[in-house]
C-alpha cells in the first residue's frame, strides 16, 4: 500500500458535515461519571453551565472515511488518541455543525505491530457561527499489506 | 475534591503537581457513561465477558471518558482553569473495576498569556503508564 | 557526564514535549543530567538548531533519530548526509542489516531499542526469525518499558556481550531522565557521543523511582 499517495488522494478533503444537538442531560452525566465536581459542568442551574471541556470528542459523523476510501485492514480499527481543541463554551440546546477531513496519514509500528495512523479531523461551529472546538480523532487500522 | 481555594496563575509554579485523583471506573459509572453521556454501549467497555470475546483482559474504560478524567483533574485542582487544548494518547486499555491513578503535574508557565502547560498520566495499579497526555491551560489572573 | 540517549520533542508525531520545557524541567527539578539526544521519530530533523537553549541552560542537546526496522525500532546516532541517502528513515519495513551496515560505513552507531518490547523490539524478532548479524549496543533500559521487558533486554545484552545504553524514550516533558546513561568521558558533540559508543566506557541506569 502506497501511504504518500493515500496521502495525497485523500488528506484535505471534506468527507462530512453533520449537526448534533447538544443535550444539557447528556453534558451532566458525562461530567458526573469524568469526576468533574465544578458547578458549571454538574449543575444545570448553574449560570455559567458549560459541556465539559473534551465532550464533543464523543461526537462521530455519518462516516468514518470519505466515500471510497479503500477498505485497510479488517474492521474500524481501534482509538489510538484525541486532542481536543476548545474555543468556546457549549451550552445545552447548541447545535453544533461538524465538519469533517482527514488531516494525516502516517504509518507506525507499534507494540501491536505495523499499523496505519489516520487522523480525523472534526471542526464544530455552534449555530452563530463561533467555532467551538477542533477533535483531531487518531484512528488505527491494522493493514494485511506491506506498507510502502 | 479541589480544596476549595482559588488558585490563580501567579500562584502556580513550573513543577507543581497535581493531586492524584483516584476515579471510579466501576461498571455501573462506566456502563452510564457509555450509555447516557457519550452513546456508546459496545460491548468492550460495559461487559467483562464481551470484552474478553474480543480479544481484551476485561471491559476496558472508553478513551473519551480517561480523557474526560484528567479534565477533571486539572478542573479539581483548579476549578476556574479554562483548558484550551488537551491532547491524549491511548498507549494500553484502562480496566474497567480497575484501581487507576491520574496524575498531573505543570511543565511549562506562560507569564504572557497566564497559560500553563500539565502533562498528564493514567497509570495502572502496577504503576504503568496507560494513557499519556498534555493540557493547556488557561488560569484565572484574580 | 549523564546523558539521556532517548527523548523525542514535538518533532515527532506523538510527543508533545517542547525542548526548551525539557530544559526548564531539568533545572527546576534538579536532575542531576548533563543532556540528552533527541531521537526523533522516523526522521532525523537537519533543520532545528538547539545551540541558543544550549548556551541558556548549560545543556548538552544533541540530535539523532530513531527508525523502524524488520527487526524492531533502531537509534542512530551520527546521522549524516550520506547515510540520509542510504535509506529513506520514513519507512516501517527498513532491513536492520542494511541499517547496521550502513551506520557502520557512514561512521554512525546503530543501537535497537527497546529490545524486550513485543513486536517492536529485538528479542521478539530473533526469538522468531533468527539472530542478525552486526549488533554492538542495545539499549537495556527504557523508560517505557513495562514489567519483564527490560529484564530481557539486560540477558540479551549479556549473552550476546552487547553495550546496554539507557534512555528515557520521553514523549512529555516530564518523563525525561528516567532511564540514563553515565560515560567516563566528555560528551558534547555526536562526534563525541559516536566515539564514547565505541569506546565501551559508559554504563546505563535506570532512574524510575527517581524522577
Amino acid at each position: 500500500m502506497d501511504v504518500e499517495k493515500l496521502k495525497e488522494d485523500w488528506v484535505g478533503l471534506e468527507f462530512d458535515v453533520v449537526e448534533f444537538e447538544m443535550s444539557g442531560e447528556e453534558m451532566v452525566a458525562w461530567a458526573e461519571t469524568c469526576g468533574e465536581t465544578a458547578p458549571r459542568f454538574t449543575d444545570p442551574g448553574d449560570p455559567d453551565f458549560q459541556a465539559p471541556a473534551t465532550f464533543t470528542a464523543k461526537f462521530l459523523g455519518r462516516r468514518a472515511f470519505p466515500k471510497g476510501f479503500p477498505q485497510i485492514g479488517r474492521g474500524p480499527g481501534f482509538d489510538a488518541g484525541k486532542s481536543v481543541e476548545i474555543h468556546a463554551p457549549v451550552r445545552p440546546g447548541d447545535v453544533l455543525t461538524a465538519r469533517s477531513h482527514i488531516a494525516d496519514i502516517y504509518p507506525k509500528t507499534g507494540r501491536s505491530g505495523p499499523m496505519l495512523f489516520i487522523v480525523h479531523r472534526m471542526i464544530f461551529e455552534n449555530q452563530n457561527g463561533d467555532r467551538v472546538s477542533v477533535v483531531d480523532w487518531r484512528r488505527v487500522l491494522q493493514p494485511e499489506e506491506k506498507l510502502s | 475534591m479541589s480544596d476549595g481555594k482559588r488558585r490563580l496563575f501567579s500562584q502556580v509554579e513550573l513543577g507543581d503537581e497535581l493531586p492524584d485523583l483516584h476515579p471510579d471506573v466501576s461498571m455501573p459509572v462506566v456502563y452510564r457513561f457509555a450509555h447516557d453521556a457519550a452513546y456508546m454501549p459496545a460491548a468492550r467497555f460495559i461487559d467483562h465477558e464481551g470484552a474478553r470475546k474480543e480479544g481484551l483482559p476485561a471491559a476496558i474504560v472508553p478513551g473519551i471518558m480517561s480523557q474526560g478524567l484528567l479534565a477533571s483533574l486539572v478542573h479539581r485542582w483548579c476549578p476556574e482553569a479554562n483548558i484550551l487544548r488537551i491532547d491524549t494518547i491511548f498507549r494500553a486499555p484502562v480496566l474497567v473495576d480497575s484501581d487507576p491513578v491520574c496524575r498531573g503535574v505543570v511543565t511549562a508557565t506562560d507569564d504572557e498569556s497566564r497559560t500553563v502547560e500539565i502533562d498528564l498520566t493514567i497509570v495502572n495499579e502496577s504503576n504503568e503508564t496507560r494513557v499519556v497526555g498534555t493540557a493547556h491551560v488557561a488560569l484565572p489572573v484574580d | 557526564m549523564i546523558l539521556d540517549l532517548h527523548t523525542h520533542s514535538i518533532k515527532s508525531d506523538d510527543a508533545k514535549a517542547r525542548v526548551e520545557n525539557y530544559c526548564q524541567w531539568i533545572r527546576k527539578r534538579e536532575i542531576p543530567l548533563d543532556g540528552f539526544v533527541l531521537t526523533e521519530h522516523r526522521q532525523f530533523d537537519g533543520e532545528s538548531d538547539y545551540r541558543a537553549i544550549e548556551d541558556e541552560f548549560g545543556m548538552v542537546i544533541l540530535k539523532a533519530s530513531e527508525v523502524e526496522t524488520d527487526y524492531g525500532h533502531v537509534l542512530v546516532f551520527g546521522v549524516t548526509p550520506d547515510l540520509l541517502h542510504a535509506f529513506d528513515f520514513a519507512r516501517i519495513d527498513l532491513p536492520l542489516a542494511d541499517v547496521l551496515e550502513e551506520s557502520q560505513r557512514c561512521g554512525a552507531v546503530a543501537v535497537p531499542c527497546h529490545p524486550g518490547r513485543p513486536r517492536v523490539g529485538l528479542c521478539a524478532h530473533i526469538e522468531a526469525r533468527g539472530d542478525v548479524e552486526g549488533v554492538q549496543w542495545i539499549e537495556v533500559f527504557n523508560g517505557g518499558s513495562r514489567s519483564g521487558e527490560d529484564e530481557a533486554s539486560l540477558e540479551l545484552a549479556r549473552k550476546r556481550g552487547y553495550g546496554g545504553i539507557g534512555g528515557s524514550d520521553s514523549h512529555i516533558v516530564s518523563h525525561i531522565g528516567r532511564c540514563v546513561t553515565r560515560f567516563e568521558d566528555s560528551v558534547h558533540s555526536i562526534e563525541q557521543l559516536v566515539s564514547a559508543l565505541r569506546s565501551g566506557r559508559f554504563e546505563a541506569e535506570s532512574w524510575m523511582s527517581k524522577n
